[in-house]
């Protein structure tokens, strides 16, 4: 009897075993229509990036905020402010870190406007 | 007794098999139980390329938006390469002529153009101005659906998608200047109209051209083309690689069309696919229409 039930435990943890095979390798979760919060941290970075380097030209405040909003329901200046700590970890050019934190600093006091909704 | 023995046999024996088998099944419901769901693969580092469409679309037009403040192309296509596009060229133009179509809610139509017609132009080569009107970045982005941001923690080896050498912006990069657009006083003519009969093309293509008094090909001018059950808008310009002027609409044959230049007055009715004759046999082809300003 004893030897039946060591035999019933086996056969579980090969089966337990054949299953997380098949979960974690044959099959695993597929991840296709990924959100932008997801993003790696180097990627994060090039479209906070992005961002900087249209608002240096545009100067429009609102439209950058929305724009970094795409990455996260955190402030801008908070999501801008990681990408900033990312580039230096990174070693990114200066140029780069530079229009980065830039709007890192624009974005510290900026606050939705009445009616635009929050970013 | 001999008789009841000898029938149990057979059912001990598959009992033995069947609890082995059950284990093993339980086993397998339990792993895929943790894999699946209890702790399955996490994705916290994804790119680009695993972005959901409407994702891919803000992201292409905030790479477009920003090639048009920096006028850096090969960053700009180091990026666009990111979203594993098969033609980049053509998502850039799709994705423009959408917006423009859809009124350019978001204002990214003119980028995604200038940017498509960048990557048309072969290098070192000039960029034609564009004729699409500018909008300024009024527009509102979708707001995420995304819920609060996941920090990733940086990777060792990160791959920075940026290839292009560091660039410094110290002045915002000028503005194309726009070519001169119809005008009221100068509306556009039909110049031709021809049937097009050529197997290589697809099938109820329809070409139009659109000309300055010059003869100079024209960007960015609309053109409305209705038909029994709807409507369609698209522009000039953007299939660059086939002339700034050029656009193009695939008919559905035995439909009749009636097409406008948007400004020039002209409407253009009974438009449907020709039929053609070939050496495998009747085909359908297409039309040619040339506008031009007198």
């Amino acid at each position: 009897m004893s030897s039946r039930w060591v035999r019933f435990l086996l056969a579980i943890l090969c089966g337990l075993a054949l299953g997380v095979l098949y979960g974690w390798v044959i099959s695993p979760v597929e991840y296709v229509d990924t959100t932008p919060d997801t993003l790696r941290a180097d990627y994060r970075l090039d479209y906070v990036l992005m961002t900087a380097e249209i608002y240096h030209s545009e100067q429009d405040l609102d439209l950058a905020a929305r724009r970094l909003a795409l990455l996260g329901s955190a402030h801008p200046s908070q999501i801008a402010a990681e990408a900033l700590v990312t580039a230096t970890h990174l070693g990114s050019p200066e140029a780069d870190r530079l229009l980065v934190q830039s709007l890192a600093a624009a974005l510290l006091n900026w606050e939705p406007s009445p009616g635009g909704g929050a970013p | 007794m001999n008789e009841r023995r000898s029938r149990r046999r057979p059912s001990l024996n598959l009992g033995g098999n069947l609890y082995m088998l059950t284990g093993l099944l339980v086993g397998i419901g339990l792993g895929l139980l943790y894999s699946w769901i209890l702790s399955p693969v996490e994705y916290v580092d994804t790119a680009p390329i695993s972005l959901r469409a409407d994702f891919k679309d803000q992201y292409r037009a905030a790479i477009a938006s920003s090639y048009l403040a920096t006028g850096d192309l090969a960053r700009s296509q180091a990026r666009l390469a990111l979203l594993g596009d098969p033609d980049p060229l053509q998502a850039l133009s799709a994705q423009a002529q959408s917006a423009w179509g859809a009124g350019d809610p978001y204002g990214s139509a003119y980028a995604l153009a200038y940017l498509a017609q960048a990557l048309g132009q072969p290098p070192e080569t000039p960029l034609p101005s564009l004729t699409p009107v500018f909008h300024s970045p009024t527009a509102t982005m979708p707001s995420p659906t995304a819920g609060p941001p996941t920090v990733t923690s940086p990777v060792k080896t990160p791959v920075r998608p940026a290839t292009a050498a560091p660039t410094l912006f110290q002045s915002p990069t000028p503005r194309p200047s726009r070519t001169p657009t119809p005008t009221a006083g100068a509306p556009l003519q039909l110049a031709s109209q021809e049937t097009v009969c050529d197997p290589a093309l697809a099938e109820g293509l329809l070409q139009v051209e659109v000309l300055d008094a010059a003869g100079q090909p024209v960007a960015g001018a609309g053109i409305v083309i209705n038909w029994p059950d709807g409507e369609s808008r698209f522009f000039t310009g953007l299939k660059p690689e086939l002339g700034d002027g050029y656009a193009d609409f695939l008919m559905t044959p035995n439909v009749a069309y009636s097409l406008q230049v948007t400004g020039a007055g002209v409407l253009v009715t009974g438009l449907s696919v020709p039929d053609c004759q070939g050496e495998g046999g009747d085909f359908w082809g297409g039309l040619r229409l040339v506008f031009r300003q007198p």
